[in-house]
């Protein structure tokens, strides 16, 4: 019987092995070389998960201490009397509103007159009544406005006070921990007694009646000399402001109410550092009231340019692609697709200044084009807006969407195409019943893709949204596409390089980075998701 | 029938569209920038524009002329003249040349791209060739894709929060207010690198990470099986296949495809705003007392130069052709980039049929 031969014992199997080689394994901290290249590639391929894990480390230490210094912003907001004296001011400025729709009622009732022939004088002249009613009316709001003013500096000197109070304590602590005792106790505090302070504040509320009483009456006397004027006579603009004058005059005491009730020691929630952060409406900084970091009118103005953008970059991304995957010939294919991939290389900031340069320029000019004049927010007010940065902006996102729907569309298998045209179907039918419906999820995907690309987008912009950080005016419908906006990539860049470290304004735009980093991530998400659960209905 | 045909010439005409519209704006800066860059004499290219530094420009009217002079030529002018009062306008940044910033730009794309294919070919070999799957892969595939989402100007802030701020460096001394951990010879300060070229290396590396990792895959799995295969059988270790037979054949598309990773590095500004970006600098980088201060250093850099005499200086006839003529040389410098890489990516695809 014949034996099988038996494999040759592993050792031996090696040294053979290292002997064709003509070397021998050598073994550092029982690790073979290759072992060594192994766990070295693997440690670099690691790297990407540790820089995800690493940027959100960083953006939450930095950005995380905000919520507290922002509650403190907050109670000493309350504290010092700042909210009490914004209590006085709605009204006040709801009068300033008032006011202002006055003047602009004499603007137009003096443009009619002049052109109805009158000279300059003549026309004033004949506006001395009106004049003598908008005095009279003007001046009702003279002793509350005179309350407030001395009230807001009232208020201001206690709040710089606790600030003082504050980084002086914060010195102390620096020092202690430097173990400098000596310098520590040399730092002089001196703690505001908010309860007492405020008194000079909340005691004035007598005053305050006694000012709103007068305001209600000069005003009721304004209002019935309106009334009765001849000139006011089926002027609606006028008849409006008279009704709305009547109903502030009437909201007077719900104030008082209010002030009334205000409690300087009201405990400040924390979730309102929350909340007055994320949905807060105003972003104002390095004021000298109050300083508010309120994500609103960045998180509305980073949307509102997207949606503009996309609004132009689908249409022409997606004709692109189905143009260039169903219809174009093989040569236009060759020109078009690698045109579209270099444009995704035109710099962003190269965009931004063209926009700056060139577009803005000329489509402020094209809106000031007599028979475009049916467009909302027509004529623009201002060169750098929202639909500046959103054009622009589309241009960066095409080359995104439109090779990602391409490779969509493309992808469908070919037997889809070949059984919908046995059927007789049309290449148009073919397109819009089977391959778009085939590739949709793919082309939604990329869609989504694109409009990440443009939410992350900083330099276009930075220089061409026109850094005005407001809410747009959405009651005038799509004339909101034409304001200037700020936005959250814009905010970051602009501000990030003035403000010091560590402090809540710092933190507050390193929050920001935190929201556009979620916001990634979920649109990445989602574009995976629908990828992945809709890929199903390809087979 | 006709709705077919109508249709698609909707489509071409979209189409048509994006090209004329990138086209207007290649079109625009290349004819503006190209009278700064361009002259009509000998050597034709205005090379001041290109070896010089940003200067003031004086804008002035001189014995019924008007005189547009740099900082420099200006002060001897004025000292020629005897010290006369002259009526003057001023821009910064709009005379003598961007030398600087072109220098910046170049150390920031060669320093960064080095990090970024060092680290991102690893990876791809990695996942290619040794890894067998698992839960710690797919971590790393999630990460790579959703790395490639973050927007640069966050890349631009975690740069800043980790490089500027809190890196690591050697000190003889603790640094306090930082953590410091003691070496015996030495303490490692969590100090910071400050705004500097490591700070910005760094964060650019990361941020083009995906971009590279994603294109040395795609070469490596060009690479045909039997490659590998044959390798193995012949007793050649994991390692000696790669570095053998995978690598030297998947090299040449890496590279290729990595070029648009280069693109990508030299277009962005956000991401070096806060991390290596200097407004401006009278130094060259190299000009330092000593040899480290190389990676120290902020430095002037092409796009960010863009932003600033784009956005900090009043747009009229005396300003523009800086404007134009920075935003032409950065224009051109990254089409060309772009342009080589697709150019070798075709020609690569076509040479290598296994």
């Amino acid at each position: 019987m014949q034996t099988i031969e038996q494999n040759p014992p592993v050792e031996q199997n090696q040294a053979l092995a290292a002997a064709l080689r003509g070397k021998s394994r050598h073994r550092v901290l029982g690790l073979t070389f290759d072992d060594v290249m192994r766990y070295f590639f693997g440690g670099n391929a690691t790297v990407a998960l540790v820089v995800l894990v690493l940027i959100m480390v960083f953006l939450t230490k930095e950005g995380m201490g905000f919520f507290g210094q922002n509650r403190t912003n907050l109670s000493v907001y309350r504290k010092a009397g700042l909210e009490y004296v914004d209590l006085m001011r709605v009204p006040a400025e709801e009068f300033t509103a008032l006011t202002r729709t006055l003047s602009d009622v004499r603007l137009r009732k003096f443009k009619a007159s002049v052109a109805s022939g009158k000279d300059a004088q003549q026309a004033n002249e004949a506006l001395a009544d009106f004049d003598r009613f908008a005095s009279q009316f003007g001046r009702a709001a003279g002793e509350v406005r005179g309350l407030i003013s001395d009230l807001t500096e009232a208020a201001s000197a206690i709040k710089t006070r606790a600030q003082v109070n504050a980084d002086r304590e914060e010195e102390k602590q620096m020092l202690l921990h430097a173990k400098m005792t000596a310098e520590a106790a040399a730092v002089k505090l001196d703690p505001v007694d908010f309860g007492k302070e405020i008194q000079a504040i909340t005691g004035t509320l007598p005053a305050w009646r006694e000012a709103a009483a007068d305001c209600r009456g000069k005003l009721t006397g304004a209002i019935a000399l309106g009334r009765g004027a001849s000139w006011a006579q089926g002027d609606a603009q006028l008849q409006k402001v008279l009704a709305k004058a009547e109903r502030f005059a009437a909201d007077l005491g719900s104030v008082e109410k209010k002030m009334a009730e205000w409690k300087w020691d009201a405990p400040i929630p924390a979730y309102r550092a929350f909340t007055s952060y994320l949905f807060g409406t105003e972003w104002i900084t390095a004021s000298f009231w109050q300083d508010w970091y309120g994500m609103l009118p960045l998180l509305t103005g980073s949307l509102l340019v997207s949606v503009i953008a996309m609004m132009i970059a689908v249409p022409f991304a997606i004709s692109g692609a189905i143009y260039v995957s169903e219809v174009a010939s093989p040569r236009e294919k060759a020109l078009i697709k690698p045109y579209i991939e270099f444009v995704s290389a035109i710099p962003s900031v190269v965009l931004g200044f063209f926009g700056i340069a060139i577009l803005g320029t000329v489509l402020r000019s094209l809106s000031e084009v007599a028979w475009l004049q049916w467009i909302p927010g027509f004529p623009m007010s201002e060169r750098l807006n929202a639909a500046t940065a959103g054009c622009l902006l589309a241009l960066t996102s095409i080359p995104t969407i439109f090779s990602l729907a391409e490779d969509a569309i493309t992808n469908v298998p070919k037997h889809f195409k070949e059984a919908s045209f046995a059927l007789g179907a049309t290449r148009l039918q073919t397109l819009v019943r089977v391959l778009i419906p085939a590739s949709l999820s793919g082309i939604i995907s990329a869609v989504l893709l694109g409009f990440g690309r443009v939410v992350g987008e900083t330099m276009v912009v930075l220089l061409c949204a026109g850094n005005r950080i407001a809410i747009p005016d959405f009651t005038q419908g799509l004339g909101a596409f034409f304001q200037p906006v700020h936005t959250m990539t814009g905010i970051i860049a602009q501000e990030m390089g003035e403000v010091p470290n560590g402090s809540i304004h710092y933190r507050a735009l390193f929050m920001v980075g935190i929201v556009l980093f979620l916001i990634s991530l979920g649109i990445n998400y989602l574009a995976q998701k629908v990828v992945r659960r809709y890929r199903i209905s390809i087979g | 029938m006709r709705a077919e045909r109508l249709t698609f010439a909707g489509f071409r005409v979209a189409t048509y569209a994006i090209l004329v519209a990138a086209t207007l704006i290649f079109g625009i800066i290349f004819v503006k920038g190209s009278g700064t860059v361009f002259q009509q004499t000998f050597p034709f290219v205005n090379t001041a524009f290109l070896t010089q530094s940003p200067e003031t420009l004086h804008v002035f009217e001189w014995e019924g002329r008007k005189l547009e002079l740099g900082d420099r030529a200006f002060r001897a002018f004025i000292e020629e003249k005897g010290n006369p009062t002259v009526v003057k306008e001023t821009y910064v940044y709009s005379a003598g040349g961007i030398f600087p910033c072109i220098v910046g730009t170049v150390f920031l794309v060669v320093g960064s791209m080095s990090i970024a294919l060092f680290v991102g070919i690893s990876s791809a070999v990695f996942l290619n060739e040794y890894s067998r799957g698992g839960r710690l892969v797919d971590w790393v595939r999630l990460a790579i894709l959703n790395l490639a989402g973050v927007p640069s100007i966050v890349f631009g802030l975690f740069g800043f929060g980790l490089f500027v701020l809190f890196a690591p460096v050697f000190g003889p001394v603790p640094d306090p207010g930082h953590i410091s951990i003691p070496l015996g010879f030495t303490y490692l300060n969590f100090s910071g690198w400050g705004v500097s070229l490591m700070a910005g290396w760094f964060t650019l590396a990361f941020m083009v990470l995906p971009v590279v990792i994603t294109a040395s895959e795609e070469s490596l799995k060009a690479v045909p099986k039997g490659f590998r295969d044959s390798s193995l059988a012949l007793g050649a270790t994991q390692w000696e296949t790669v570095r053998t037979n995978v690598l030297p054949y998947a090299m040449p598309g890496i590279l290729t495809s990595s070029i648009l990773g280069i693109a990508r590095v030299a277009g962005e500004t956000a991401p070096i705003m806060f991390t290596a970006a200097y407004v401006v600098r009278d130094r060259l980088p190299w000009q330092v007392d000593k040899a480290v201060d190389v990676l120290f250093q902020g430095v002037m850099a092409l796009p960010y130069h863009i932003y600033v005499v784009s956005s900090k200086i009043p747009q009229n006839d005396y300003t523009e052709h800086v404007q134009f003529g920075t935003a032409f040389v950065f224009l051109s410098v990254v089409l060309l980039i772009a342009l080589s890489s697709v150019i070798l990516r075709s020609r690569m695809r076509a040479r290598y049929r296994w």
